[in-house]
This record gives structure tokens, sequence and C-alpha cells, in this order.
């Protein structure tokens, strides 16, 4: 199995790395850790002239917090947060979220900025982060800008980037004391793409939160406002007040059609509320 | 931009690479995999090549310590990398105790799996604290073997894990490297250039298409309702004027009309980075009395890689106020090839959706009397709805 013919560079700086995306006639596509292009190269899906390995350049590659928000560059892996070389202001979300990302091999190479630009819906940082609330910073000709993760992707494969851009970092906000977090998957195959994903983000004390159901077969479902799952009010109780036919209403308003599909993402949900309300011990690692 | 590892002219590179131990460079082109390095540039046929797109696991080597997947690991991204195979684990303690125990507990049997999977193996020596059974089997499920049903394997790890944290050997954390993906170095620099060795070739001749069966059972199966605010009869004598529909559908071409009831044309459809054209023909029929009709099409993209057959069946009712129409669609279609091993059904769906939701725009701006924006490509393809949902679902298509 061999791609098609391509060149490669490897630009040292953000400024270079820019300024060849701007320039380089021709298909062009940024390459990380190469864990999703990989094989869609390699199966010939995607045809590019050139390559542009982003892995070269040192901010890509770096973390900071700034106050209560963590930076991550583009380039840092899923490995990276599931063995705590980050920190993790999340009280544990990311290092679950990640420590379950396909197989070690994979995660030791695929990043999660790669994750979030290939934005197939059933990818775990879609709707994790979704759901955390986070950001994605793009810089590109005209400067930087930010982005909500949930207007960043905007379909299947597709997300909100211009033909000069790049996402050069994630921002997720710190997970605050009495917030409550739930994430569950569903795979038949471990390690594979997920066919149902829940995820939620709870502030019992503030009686607020947010959830999303992935792994649909657009965007993310997110209901910015969860209260309408727990009939109106988040609470202590929140567990007890989960309403499944609130969530199967979310989704057949999104235009999900199938009310098996509805009964498992449904499912799905109602065990990541679950295990919010109680949380199981941070036990890594645990994933394929 | 230095090209200091590119020999221009030629599209090959002089890869730096430290591989078992010895530093060695090696001539490869950017897109070749580390594992058609190893095996056809360096002769190191232990590590295995299966699925080569990151499922099965044989081809997983050792990266700067790591493992990792040889076959989505390209020649430009691991230039100064240091790799270790199978054959540079001879001397090592702990796939010496792997091997040991594997022998013990018939943990292989072909053995086309067993290189990765020691090399996995090994990773979880050193990592997990304990010999905890479901760990180990839901670590080993990224490395396929259709031999052993595992027991064995997972036997023979459990007893090595034991064995060493009983000796006081305690698991590693992996605190300690840089960030990034292992293999990739900071700030070098490589160019690459192509060499072309053929043009691409734009326009690829039809794909020949076998002839279209009666009977049509498709893989996948799914229903969409257009809603038109134009009177039924008006939309369904426009669906009947297949070069009028062709030009609505975007990147449909309609090439030929070799019989009243047959065309021939593409269709291209681009999901994200993936963009595929599907060349085909298709029979339409139309049934009058029902207002009712079906489109059954099939064809290949270009290199007949992937294959596609599809069917939609359409029915023209009135919408919920007078003057309205609905169309109701009834989409089959089966996709096979690398389009049908990469996609899902759910991601065709959505594409479908998009691409219907063009349509009705443009079929409504050509009721309306509207000019219709000139389609990317060529002339009307018709109905290749069903190929333009075949090829969404090429893309999107099921693995």
């Amino acid at each position: 199995m061999k791609p098609v013919a391509f060149a490669w560079e490897r630009p040292d700086s953000l400024a270079a790395l820019l300024a060849r995306l701007a320039e380089a006639p021709g298909n062009v596509k940024l390459i990380a850790g190469g864990q999703s292009l990989g094989p869609m190269l390699n199966l010939r899906l995607v045809e590019p002239d050139l390559i542009l390995d982003i892995t070269g350049v040192p901010e890509l590659r770096a973390v900071r917090v700034e106050s209560d928000t963590l930076v991550l560059g583009a380039c840092v892996t899923h490995a990276d947060i599931e063995d705590g070389r980050v920190r993790d202001l999340t009280r544990g979300a990311l290092r679950r979220v990640a420590a379950a990302i396909a197989y070690r091999p994979v995660r030791n190479r695929g990043t999660v900025g790669g994750s979030l630009v290939h934005a197939d819906p059933a990818a775990d940082w879609v709707s994790a982060l979704t759901a955390l609330g986070a950001e994605v910073e793009i810089a590109g000709p005209d400067g930087c800008r930010t982005l909500p993760v949930e207007r960043f992707v905007t379909g299947p494969l597709t997300v909100a980037l211009g033909r000069a851009e790049i996402l050069v970092a994630v921002r997720v906000p710190a997970l605050p004391a009495g917030a409550a977090w739930g994430y569950v998957k569903h795979c038949a195959k471990i390690g594979e793409f997920a066919h149902a994903i829940g995820a939620v983000r709870l502030e019992p004390g503030q009686g607020r939160g947010r959830a999303v159901i992935g792994a649909v077969e657009g965007p993310p479902v997110l209901l910015a406002d969860a209260r309408p799952l727990f009939g109106g009010r988040i609470g202590a109780d929140f567990a007890d007040r989960f309403d499944p036919a609130a969530a199967d209403a979310a989704l057949r308003a999104a235009g999900m059609t199938d009310a098996v599909e509805r009964h498992v993402h449904v499912t799905v949900l109602a065990r990541a509320v679950a295990q919010a309300a109680k949380p199981v011990p941070l036990n890594l690692p645990e994933a394929a | 931009m230095s090209a200091a590892l590119a020999e221009f002219g030629t599209g090959r590179m002089a890869l730096p690479l430290t591989v078992n131990g010895r530093s060695l460079r090696v001539e490869a082109e950017p897109r070749s995999h580390l594992g058609d390095v190893l095996r056809e540039g360096l002769n190191l046929t232990g590590t295995h090549l299966g699925c080569e797109h990151g499922v099965c696991g044989a081809c997983t080597v050792l990266l700067d310590g790591e493992p990792a997947r040889a076959c989505l690991t390209f020649a430009g991204a691991c230039a100064g990398a240091a790799v270790t195979t199978i054959e540079g684990l001879d001397a090592d303690e702990i796939a010496g105790e792997l091997r040991a125990a594997f022998n013990r507990e018939h943990a292989l049997q072909c053995g086309y799996c067993t290189p990765g999977m020691l090399v996995a193996a090994r990773d979880l020596v050193l990592r997990l604290p304990d010999a905890d059974e479901r760990r180990i089997r839901v670590a080993l499920s990224g490395n396929l073997c259709r031999c052993t049903g595992y027991a064995g394997i997972v036997r023979a790890v459990m007893a090595v894990i034991a064995d060493r944290r009983g000796r006081g050997i305690l698991p590693e954390t992996g605190a300690a490297r840089a960030l990034g993906p292992v293999g990739a170095r900071i700030g070098e620099t490589i160019v690459a250039p192509v060499r072309r060795l053929t043009s691409p070739v734009a326009s690829v001749a039809p794909a020949a298409v076998s002839d279209l069966a009666a009977a049509f059972e498709p893989a996948h199966r799914f229903t969409q309702a257009l809603d038109l605010a134009h009177p039924p009869e008006a939309v369904f004598t426009l669906l009947g004027d297949i070069e009028a529909v062709a030009a609505c559908l975007p990147g449909a071409v309609l090439t030929a009309r070799p019989a009243p009831d047959a065309v021939e044309g593409g269709l291209q459809v681009r999901i994200g980075p993936i963009a595929a054209t599907f060349r085909g023909r298709a029979r339409i029929e139309r049934d009058e009395a029902a207002r009712s009709g079906s489109v059954h099409g099939a064809g290949s993209d270009a290199g007949g890689r992937s294959a596609t057959e599809g069917q939609i069946r359409y029915r023209v009712e009135s919408g919920p106020t007078p003057g309205t129409a609905r169309v109701e669609l009834d989409v089959g279609y089966t996709l096979t090839g690398p389009l049908a091993q990469f996609g899902r059904p759910g991601l065709v769906r959505d594409l479908a959706g998009r691409i219907a939701a063009d349509l009705v725009r443009n079929l409504d701006a050509r009721l309306s009397g509207a000019a219709v924006p000139a389609p990317a490509g060529l002339n009307p393809l018709h109905l290749l709805l069903s190929l333009i949902r075949a090829r969404l679902a090429a893309w999107l298509g099921r693995s």
C-alpha cells in the first residue's frame, strides 16, 4: 500500500510554516502525528502534492497554564496527557479520555490538535473538548483568532479553518472544585471509533452544566445549557433527575430518526451522568 | 530552508536513522512508511506488514524507545529517530523473558503477529503495575492475532509481569520524555521535493460497468424527504429532465445518453480532505401515473479501486400546503474498496443531507426560473444522486 508521491517539508518555526502554507501551490496537507491522515494517505483517499510536517515547530509541542486555563500545543500527544507529562487542570478528565483513545502505539504519535482538525465525529477529543468548553487557537496570515470547539468543528471531517490557517493550540478551562464530569463511549471493539459518546460537565453548585452527545452523523450534539435534561434544574441530585426522554427529544430535534440509534446514544449519555455522580477512580494505564 | 537531506530531482531523501543501535542513512521517498524502509531498504523483515492502516498492529516497532505503528510513520516524519525492531531485541532482557513465556504458553501459531505482539507486550511489562488480565487484554486489542484466541499470549504476558514485580522491579511511568509525537525531532528542516512519475490524468475513461442487475440488495439504506415550494406536477416533470437534474446536482457531470433510459457520467464528492470521482452509468425508470421513479447506477473511481452501486427511488407527493411538493427519497447503496474500508454510514448520511440541501436549492431556483449556479464539473449528470450518495457513502463509508 503506497501513498501517492508527495513532497515533504518540515518548517522549523511557526512563521516559516505559515509563510509556506500561504504560498505553496497545489494540494497541501498538514501532518502532525499522522495517525488519522496516515491511513487516508495509504489508502490514497487523500492525494496531496505537498505535506507540511508541523512537528518541528517548538511552540506547537509546548504546554502552558494561563490562570485557570491549560493551553495545549497542537502537537501534544494523547500519551503525553495520559502519562501526566502535561498538567491536568481537569482533575483527571483529560487523562481518562486520552488513555482510552485507540491503542498505545497510536497514542504515542497521535496529537490532540490533529484529532480536532481531522474532525471525525466519532473521535474522542471532538466530543470531550466540546463538553469541557475548550477553545482552539488558530493562526493565519491575518494573525490569531480563537473559536470554541463547537464552532470549530462544522461537519464530518470539516472544520472552520481557512486555506492558510492552522490550529496552534487548544485551550482547556479548569474543572472547578464541585464540578462533576462524566465521559462514556461505546465501542463494539476496544480502541475502534466510538458508536456513541456521552459527556457531561455539570456544576451543581451553580445550577448549570453542559452535555454532549457525540459519535453522531455530524458535529456532536451540544446542550450548552443541560438543564432540560434534568427536569429544568441541575442540583446535587442531578443523577436522579436525569430524564432520558429529554435527551431523546434533543436527538430527535437534531435529526436522528433511527429509534435504536437514539436509544444507544441516550443510554450512553445516562451512563456518563451516572459516572459524573459517582466518579470511578482514575486507573491508569487502563486503556488499549 | 535547508535542503541538506534532499537529493533534488530524485524525489528521494537520505534518511538518517539509528536502527537497532547502528547509525545509518537510508535512501527513501518521503512517502515510504517506516515499515517499507526497514523491510525493503534495510532487509529487516522481522517487522511484518498487515493492514497498513494502523489497525492490526503487526508492524509495531519501538520509535525512540516507545511503541509506534511503522505503517503510519512516514520516512519524512522520523528523520533522526532511533528505531528498534524485533531484530534489535535479541539481547533485551524483557524480550528474552517474553520469548521464553510465549514459548512455554504456546502464545503463537503462524507467527505473523508475533513481532508486533512482542513489542506491545514489552511495553505492557514496563508500564502495567500488576498482572491484571483485563488490562492486558484491553491493551493487546491493538494487536490482532487470528490463531491463538489470545489465551496463551495473555498468560505469557501475565507471567512475565508477575515474575518481575515479584522480583521487586517497579513499573515505569513514562514521565520523562519530550512532548510531541515519538520519533519526531524539533526544529529540523527537511525538504524532499517530489518527482512526479506520471502526470495525474484528469479524465479517466469511464470504468467498465457490468450490466446493472435488476435485483439489487444494497448494503446500506436510508430515506430522505425534500420539500419544494412548487406544485408536485412541475417537480415531477423537472425530475424527468435528466440534464436539468444533473445540472442541479453539485459535482455531477453527464457525459453521454446512450439510450433514453440510460445515462453515463461522473460524480465528484468531497468530504473534508477526501475527494473522489466516480464514473459509471445509470438506468432511469419513471412511472408517470404514480409520480415516482428510480435511478439505478454503478460506477468506480479512477483506477477502479473503489466501486459503488446505488439505487434511488423517488416519489413526488403533495406538500404540507397547497402548491408545494414533497419528494420522498429511498436511497440504497453498496460500496467496496478503500472508501468502504475507511468510511462509516453515518458520515454518508450527513453528506447526503448536505448534497440534498444543495440539490433542493438548485431545483427550487430552476423551478422559479432563476439561473442555476454553474456546476463545477462539465455537464448535467442526472440522478447520479445514487452515485453521489454512494460516493458520499464511500467517503463516509464503513470500515
